[in-house]
């Protein structure tokens, strides 16, 4: 064998190794995915089968359809969509310039008010808010929900935006004074734009609890406010327990999110601020 | 261009104090090095010049206007960063245009002047390219550009060569002296690099622990150092210094404390038994076989000349001579100083003492 076969075997075999730590990484989660696209492909007899069929001789795509012909499901899409969608518009816009000020003031003690405003479990403030929403006759309408949402939207886009603005050069930011930028304009000429992959970052990290929570949309959500998470729960709630259904449901549910992710992860450039500043 | 005048200029941070007392008359068309260690306060002194630290005390006047509390942008200056600062989202060009754009100078104008910059930089092929697309040499010239383009009263620059090559960096060193003669401008310019200040500066600033320790023109400091602390800093090898004192009989002697007798030209009376430093450059002390036995320690050729390190008596001396030599280590040989170049310095103080 000679050196350059054994060196490419070498290099073959520690890329397999990587690949195979790898794979027993991520498969806890992997696992479970690939099951819940079993479950959602087959006929409830074959779901509750023992042993396990894991690939289903006949597809139930009926799953499928019955989610979308069923409980009104596209109302409680559109409801997910502007609950999260707006509370994510909001928080990135009070939470953008909220991590900037509190990076460069260095204004550490209000970040960590922020982060125990989002250490509080949701049901401690969640009955005392369900009777203001009340009062305030908001409760037919998603508003209670965009706002409770916030509580989770916006510690998340402060908190990433302050590490972000952090790593970001105070020496641009002098360079931009010098050139006779004010205040207002270092920020939106030049630090906003070298911000984005931290802002793109906060974003699918806000969709994704925003997107996912539960718990608020179950007490404060009616019958026509729901939010998909929800409906979900209520499709287990009311029928037996079937799995097929759930499955597919729960996958639909996932299905915007993991979209976004994977659209979004090309904007966030590793290395854009690369060139600004050496070794920066 | 203008001249700027910092007269008595003081910073401190609360209780500490940076900068003490700090005055220094920089002429239209000058171009200054403050030079000193890290933390000497040099590039704190740069940044209240630029309106990035506010003046604690003192003024800071560009022309006839005190600029002390007018922001940066009013000061009519320009800064080239040690890090280069490159908006790294904009172009070349985009980098360039910032400053002019902000202050709403008209588009045939900005193009004109971009171009002119580019042009005198060599930077024409790449005003499409992003900072991060460009090398080292190539985002300092950029740097360099932008603050050409706004044609600014006085240039600012923050150690800009310190993350160069050496090789670039001595490019990059006649090419920024080049250019203030092209341009005329009047450039404060900060680095911690001796060589860079004795190469391109009219005038030599030179500070210690916020103080200013001579200012001058660079040979005239190498010359005629005012303390010890500029004796050692500007020169490289650094100045031999012996302690001792001189000879209490009035005779032009120096008796170093290991008991060499070294001859000077003159010695003033009132000096007579005073404890003293003297000092002499490496290259003032030449070969010579009637004088002081020295043996070699280390041989350094660096082909132009030969660094020897001799030891004479228990004092190491580094020598710099130009002939090609050959000594082994433990050679001995002899040594003569050149006595026109001996500074003596006060053994307290270290100010200068004349001979």
């Amino acid at each position: 064998m000679s050196a350059a076969t054994r060196r490419r075997m070498m290099r073959f075999a520690s890329q397999l190794g990587t690949l195979f730590c790898a794979a027993l990484l991520v498969s806890p989660a992997l696992f479970f995915f690939l099951w819940m696209i079993s479950l959602s492909l087959k006929l409830e007899i074959d779901n509750g089968a023992y042993p396990p069929i894991f690939i289903p001789t006949h597809i139930a795509w009926k799953n499928y359809s019955g989610v979308f012909a069923s409980n009104n499901f596209f109302l409680y899409f559109w409801n997910s969509i502007v609950v999260t969608g707006t509370a994510t518009l909001l928080a990135l816009i009070v939470g953008v310039p909220a991590g900037y000020g509190i990076a460069r003031m260095k204004a550490s003690k209000s970040a960590i008010v922020i982060m125990i405003a989002r250490m509080t479990p949701g049901l401690s403030y969640l009955i005392p808010m369900f009777l203001i929403f009340q009062w305030l006759g908001l409760l037919g309408t998603l508003a209670p929900q965009i706002i409770i949402h916030l509580v989770v939207t916006v510690p998340i886009v402060i908190w990433v935006m302050i590490g972000y603005f952090e790593t970001t050069p105070l020496e641009l930011e002098e360079a931009a004074m010098i050139d006779g930028a004010n205040r207002w304009q270092i920020f939106s000429q030049v630090t906003l734009p070298i911000a984005r992959p931290g802002i793109v970052v906060s974003l699918i990290l806000s969709v994704i609890f925003s997107w996912n929570n539960f718990i608020f949309g179950v007490v404060l959500a009616g019958r026509d406010t729901r939010t998909l998470p929800v409906a979900v729960y209520n499709m287990l709630s009311f029928e037996q327990v079937s799995w097929g259904p759930l499955a597919a449901a729960a996958l639909v549910v996932t299905f915007p999110v993991l979209v976004l992710t994977i659209v979004a992860q090309r904007q966030i450039v590793a290395g854009l601020t690369a060139g600004a500043v050496k070794g920066g | 261009m203008a001249a700027v005048t910092l007269s008595h200029v003081g910073k401190s941070y609360g209780a500490v104090g940076v900068l003490h007392g700090v005055s220094v008359d920089i002429a239209d068309g000058e171009f200054v090095i403050l030079v000193g260690q890290s933390g000497c306060g040099k590039s704190t002194l740069l940044r209240m010049i630029a309106g990035l630290e506010s003046v604690t005390s003192g003024d800071i006047s560009i022309g006839d206007r005190v600029i002390n509390d007018l922001p940066p942008k009013d000061r009519d200056i320009a800064m080239v960063f040690q890090n280069y600062a490159l908006y790294p989202h904009m172009t070349v060009r985009k980098n360039m245009e910032f400053g002019l754009k902000l202050r709403g100078t008209p588009r045939a104008e900005i193009n004109e002047k971009v171009a002119h910059a580019s042009a005198i930089l060599g930077l024409e092929s790449l005003m499409e390219r992003l900072p991060r697309e460009l090398s080292g040499g190539q985002r300092q010239r950029v740097a360099m550009g932008r603050a050409i383009v706004r044609d600014p009263q006085v240039f600012l620059f923050d150690e800009p060569l310190s993350n160069l090559d050496a090789k670039l960096r001595v490019h990059m060193r006649t090419e920024i002296k080049a250019l203030h003669q092209r341009l005329g401008a009047t450039v404060i310019y900060v680095t911690h690099d001796q060589i860079e200040a004795m190469t391109m500066a009219d005038k030599i600033v030179v500070m210690h622990d916020g103080r200013i320790a001579q200012q001058g023109a660079p040979l005239d400091i190498y010359d005629r150092p005012a303390n010890l602390f500029v004796a050692q800093f500007i020169g490289s090898p650094s100045m031999n210094i012996l302690d001792g004192q001189f000879a209490g009989d009035g005779s032009a002697v120096f008796i170093t404390d290991k008991g060499v007798h070294i001859l000077l030209a003159n010695v003033p009376a009132e000096n007579a038994g005073r404890p003293a430093k003297i000092g002499i450059r490496p290259e003032h002390i030449m070969l010579n076989d009637s004088g002081i036995a020295a043996r070699v320690i280390v041989t350094e050729p660096t082909g132009s000349e030969t660094q020897l390190t001799l030891d004479v008596d228990g004092h190491e001396l580094v020598v710099l001579i130009r002939d090609r030599v050959d000594y082994k280590p433990n050679d001995v040989l002899k040594i003569g100083l050149a006595q026109n170049h001996i500074h003596a310095f006060d053994a307290d103080s270290g100010s200068r003492l004349t001979l």
